[in-house]
């Protein structure tokens, strides 16, 4: 399928390291909307919503953020840390969004069943429904994340 | 069939005279020729139209703080725009308050020169200088966080106070193919005025933690402009809370060594928190600074030791250690207080400060955001 000039643009920014490492996209070969609409297809079938899915991502942020780096237990089966770092990171799209940088790892208690997220992920998700290429350091799953997050 | 064929070359035709028209346009209509930078009333500078002012300035090596490399995303890079910067742009509105667009202040990455210019800039950005270094040492402070150590060739030396920080210049690398530029505290002896020690934390997927931590090697070259900021002891007597985690303890070696070097007697107490004793490192500097300090205690702090690992010191989150070691004193009102970390670390510090009376004028930190 033809991209519109602004996509094309936008696929650019999200391939190139300009705002992180390696990029958005990672290793992934379809294009920006193919995934998209791969990843709201995913979510669609585990009966959830960007919204949903973003404002646990944000709750569970929010829990671990006074503890300063430290985990804090969510429930009987997760744990969550959040690390900050100096700087601030902007959002690839075309619009004025600048986040704190910030990691989160939420973990299903005593296991290694893990996944980061950062609050450009939460951003991304909840606005313009991206859950990041795969092969990117910050891809996540749709699947995995329900599972783990719900 | 033959219509088809007309058609497409008729769109043809016009979409390419179209496109000739905006490269004819790019170089004759859009050309701003050569324009003026009026700074400050005292300097003007003649630069080749259409770029951005900020790059304008840094070729003609005048450095304006910025971290992101002029994309529009650290809001560092502010001015005072008096005349001929045009309207504020939207990219610019989330970094400027009010009154910064009241008095004319300007992302100088988001102004393009169109016409003649006139800037304000603090005279001491006019001091800045660019230095090309060669990085001689690198060592494993933790597992997360190295020392840095570079040595300057051009110019030879560089004066700075105590709590500034320079930034570093990430060249073009595998990883990122623009070069950034990314603040980071002095970590040294003043007096040693022909080395700079920086200590870094990596960032997952930075740009220039990534470079630093698996592409720079002992023998390069590489570059740094500063010292900037305002981050440094006051001139008063007070004593002193210190609170630092990680990469954070760098400007406070470096004001270690102020100390010691004009014999600064201040009390000091230090609070240097990591999450695990994996986390911790500089301690037996610190512990030395005490022995040739009259009035410095060095208090590590770790949050939650591993089962594995050792620690018969402070335990809980530094703040909480702030408050328990700093409890038998009514308040901090007559304190003054001296952050340096993570942004999540110096809010709770701030509210912890506040919380024992410290006012908000006597609290100081560098929060790189």
């Amino acid at each position: 399928m033809k991209q519109s000039p602004n996509m094309r643009d936008l696929e650019f920014m999200l391939r190139s390291s300009r705002i992180v490492a390696g990029g958005f996209l990672g290793t992934d070969g379809r294009s920006l909307e193919e995934i998209i609409d791969a990843d709201m297809v995913s979510l669609a079938h585990l009966g959830y919503t960007v919204a949903q899915v973003a404002d646990r991502m944000q709750q569970l942020t929010v829990l671990a953020i006074p503890e300063l780096g430290n985990s804090v237990a969510v429930g009987d089966h997760l744990t969550v840390t959040s690390q900050d770092y100096m700087g601030r990171i902007i959002c690839p799209w075309p619009h004025p969004m600048s986040l704190a940088k910030r990691i989160t790892d939420a973990r299903r208690t005593g296991t290694d069943e893990s996944i980061c997220w950062t609050d450009l992920s939460i951003h991304m998700i909840a606005e313009h429904n991206f859950f990041e290429g795969k092969g990117s350091a910050f891809r996540i799953e749709p699947g995995k994340l329900v599972n783990l997050i719900f | 069939m033959l219509t088809v064929i007309i058609a497409v070359l008729v769109i043809s035709s016009v979409a390419a005279a179209l496109a000739l028209l905006l490269v004819v346009a790019e170089r004759y209509i859009a050309n701003y020729g050569q324009c003026t930078i009026d700074i400050n009333g005292q300097k003007e500078l003649t630069v080749k139209g259409g770029q951005p002012l900020l790059g304008a300035l840094t070729e003609e090596k005048i450095f304006i703080p910025s971290a992101c490399g002029g994309r529009g995303t650290c809001g560092y890079c502010k001015v005072k725009a008096i005349e001929g910067a045009g309207p504020v742009l939207p990219t610019e509105t989330p970094f400027l308050t009010a009154e910064e667009i009241d008095s004319d202040v300007r992302l100088s990455c988001q102004v393009k020169i169109r016409n003649d210019i006139r800037i304000e800039i603090p005279e001491e950005l006019l001091a800045i200088r660019e230095y090309e270094c060669v990085c001689s040492d690198i060592v494993d402070l933790t597992y997360d966080t190295k020392r840095f150590r570079l040595e300057l060739q051009d110019p030879p030396t560089m004066d700075f106070v105590p709590g500034q920080y320079v930034q570093f210049l990430c060249p073009r690398y595998k990883g990122s193919g623009e070069e950034v530029y990314r603040a980071y505290s002095v970590a040294s002896d003043p007096q040693d005025k022909k080395m700079i020690d920086l200590i870094i934390r990596l960032v997952p997927n930075g740009i220039c933690t990534t470079y630093c931590f698996d592409y720079l090697q002992a023998g390069d070259t590489v570059k740094v402009n500063g010292p900037y900021g305002e981050f440094r002891l006051s001139d008063s007597d007070a004593a002193m809370v210190w609170i630092a985690g990680a990469s954070g303890m760098a400007p406070f070696v470096s004001i270690l060594h102020q100390m010691q070097n004009e014999g600064i007697k201040r009390r000091v107490t230090f609070f240097f928190g990591g999450n695990q004793v994996r986390d911790m490192f500089g301690m037996d500097r610190m512990k030395q600074f005490e022995k040739e300090l009259d009035n410095f205690t060095f208090v590590p702090v770790v949050a939650a030791p591993a089962d594995d690992e050792e620690w018969s010191g402070q335990k809980g989150l530094v703040t909480q250690a702030v408050q328990r070691e700093m409890s038998d004193l009514s308040d901090l009102g007559d304190h003054e207080g001296y952050l340096c970390g993570s942004p999540g670390m110096i809010d709770a510090a701030v509210k912890v400060l506040q919380s024992m009376g410290m006012p908000d004028q006597r609290i100081f930190f560098d929060k790189f955001e």
